[in-house]
């Protein structure tokens, strides 16, 4: 039987294609403000800060194309799926921006960079070419409704997990006596927990995309029940 | 509702030289020259957003001196398909019945405003009915082929007001244009009565092309088809509108959320007791009619609380 509902189907199309590429931006502003953090480069992190804009007005965009596809289109099924999915993931990725924005902040109140920064510094830049691999993971498995690929950001997330735990206990180890190097360190530990947020909605979004794969929607891990806490600190 | 609204013939509304009313020539000064308006559609240019097609002007339609639909002024896009929806009696057929004439087969109907038309007042003086149902086809609720071959049905038109060229070109081309060449090449001597409903549906859609108007005028075109035809229908609409301006009347307002471009809601107000004279209470793009409408009315009728 020949497919119907032609321009419907195209327009969903679109709206998808609309919302992944969105994350485009959002990598592109996680690199930049990684580079204005370590480079100290305000002019940078005001780029980062107005390039929201930019997101923003996708996912104004975006929102209303879904509402109106709603409205207009009735989707059923699959297609349903895949609008709630939209709209759910198009929220991901502009948290996704305003935490690139958070983190271009920074450099205007960041101090000058104590000895031993590098070694923190380090682990930043590694948890956030994470976080920015993670966002291409989801658009490709969202792209090619890889299930698998999606699954895996949960494991790929506990790579940043460990990075910001470790930036946590760097930082107070590096804290010591002296006020800057405190505020520098409490300012690492602020990234690093960005970034760690930045990997949850990416973690989020593969929820998303298997859902629309499976038609059941699960969370990939409980985040309200973790089994590895550790007892009473006192 | 005046039951003479609903009361003209198949045949009368299949064959435009079945005016039931006496033929006016058309004016030497040109009152709706066919030749220019064929001419202005062929030229091909991308129409502005905002160029209407017709631009009704303060139009009162009347059964027997009691108005049905009163002072209703909106343009219609070019190249564009608007749908007019409402309650029952809300007089959204008497509407798109006017902008090819139709209610001029109705002894009791008076008209009074105006319907203008590539610059010309549909209802002016010198208009020929005839000459507009050429340029301003029409297809109705039910699939209504004659009971003749597919061929047939498809030349009947051209035959009659004289088309130029090859008949066998001029059908296969307005099937073509209607998404059924592919399905009935095979079989163009059978009896349009051995299509299925979508597809004499589609044929009545492409016999409307065969005397290549200018604008369709759709009542009703799905009611009597399944999902799949419907949509069928839908796709076709979608692909005319490069070419035609379309305007559908239609009960189900998801047909009208999913094609069309523009929405006109009316809407009836009671009056004297029990009659209801239709009026727009919107008239904007689609998605606002169905995110976010404007008038409380429109509101209630869409979201099935009223209506």
């Amino acid at each position: 039987m020949a497919q119907v509902r032609v321009e419907f189907h195209e327009q969903l199309r679109e709206l998808e294609d609309e919302v992944i590429s969105t994350a485009d931006l959002t990598t592109t502003m996680l690199d930049q403000a990684i580079e204005a953090v370590t480079t100290n480069d305000a002019e940078l992190a005001r780029i980062v800060i107005d390039g929201d804009d930019r997101v923003d007005g996708r996912y104004l965009d975006s929102h209303q194309g879904i509402l109106g596809l709603l409205a207009r289109q009735a989707p059923v099924a699959s297609d349903l799926r895949l609008v709630a999915a939209l709209l759910h993931t198009i929220v991901h990725i502009e948290r996704i921006g305003d935490l690139c924005v958070n983190i271009a902040k920074l450099v205007y109140f960041i101090p000058e960079s104590p000895p031993g920064s590098e070694e923190i510094f380090t682990r930043v830049d590694k948890a956030a070419q994470q976080a920015r691999d993670q966002i291409s993971q989801a658009q490709i498995a969202f792209r090619d409704r890889n299930l698998e690929l999606a699954e895996d950001l949960v494991k790929q997330d506990d790579i940043i997990d460990r990075l910001n735990r470790e930036v946590f206990n760097a930082a107070i180890d590096i804290g010591g006596s002296i006020p800057e190097t405190r505020e520098w360190a409490a300012h690492m530990m602020l990234i690093a927990r960005y970034i760690e947020r930045i990997g949850d909605h990416t973690v989020d979004i593969g929820e998303q995309i298997a859902f629309v794969i499976s038609g059941q929607f699960r969370e990939f891990t409980d985040a309200s029940a973790p089994d590895n806490l550790p007892g009473p600190a006192r | 509702m005046p039951e003479t609204r609903e009361q003209t013939t198949e045949q009368e509304q299949l064959d435009p030289s079945l005016e039931s009313q006496p033929r006016k020539r058309i004016t030497s000064h040109g009152a709706l020259a066919l030749p220019r308006v064929l001419a202005e559609r062929r030229s091909n240019e991308k129409p502005m957003s905002s160029e209407p097609i017709f631009e009704v002007k303060d139009l009162t339609v009347a059964y027997g001196g009691k108005p049905a639909i009163e002072d209703i002024s909106f343009d219609i896009g070019r190249k564009r398909i608007t749908s007019l929806i409402g309650p029952s009696g809300c007089g959204k057929s008497t509407m798109i019945r006017c902008f090819n004439r139709m209610n001029d087969l109705i002894p009791a109907a008076s008209v009074s405003g105006a319907i203008v038309y590539h610059g010309q007042d549909l209802y002016g003086p010198g208009v020929d009915p005839v000459e507009v149902r050429k340029l301003i086809g029409m297809v109705f609720q039910k699939p209504n082929p004659f009971p003749k071959s597919i061929y047939d049905n498809i030349a009947f038109g051209p035959r009659v007001i004289g088309m130029k060229g090859s008949m066998d070109g001029i059908v296969e081309r307005a099937l073509r244009r209607a998404a059924l060449w592919d399905e009935v090449k095979d079989r163009l001597k059978e009896n349009a009565y051995s299509l299925s409903g979508g597809q004499q549906q589609r044929l009545c859609i492409a016999r409307c092309l065969a005397v290549e108007p200018d604008v369709i005028l759709m009542d009703e075109p799905c009611s009597a088809l399944d999902p799949i035809a419907t949509a069928r229908i839908e796709d076709l609409m979608l692909e005319l509108k490069d070419q035609y301006s379309i305007v559908i009347v239609t009960h189900n307002m998801q047909q009208a959320a999913r094609v069309s471009d523009m929405t006109a809601v009316l809407m009836p107000d009671v009056r004297d007791g029990d009659r209801a004279v239709g009026r727009i209470v919107e008239y904007a793009d689609t998605g606002s009619i169905f995110t976010n409408p404007e008038s409380k009315r429109t509101e209630d009728y869409v979201t099935g609380r009223v209506g």
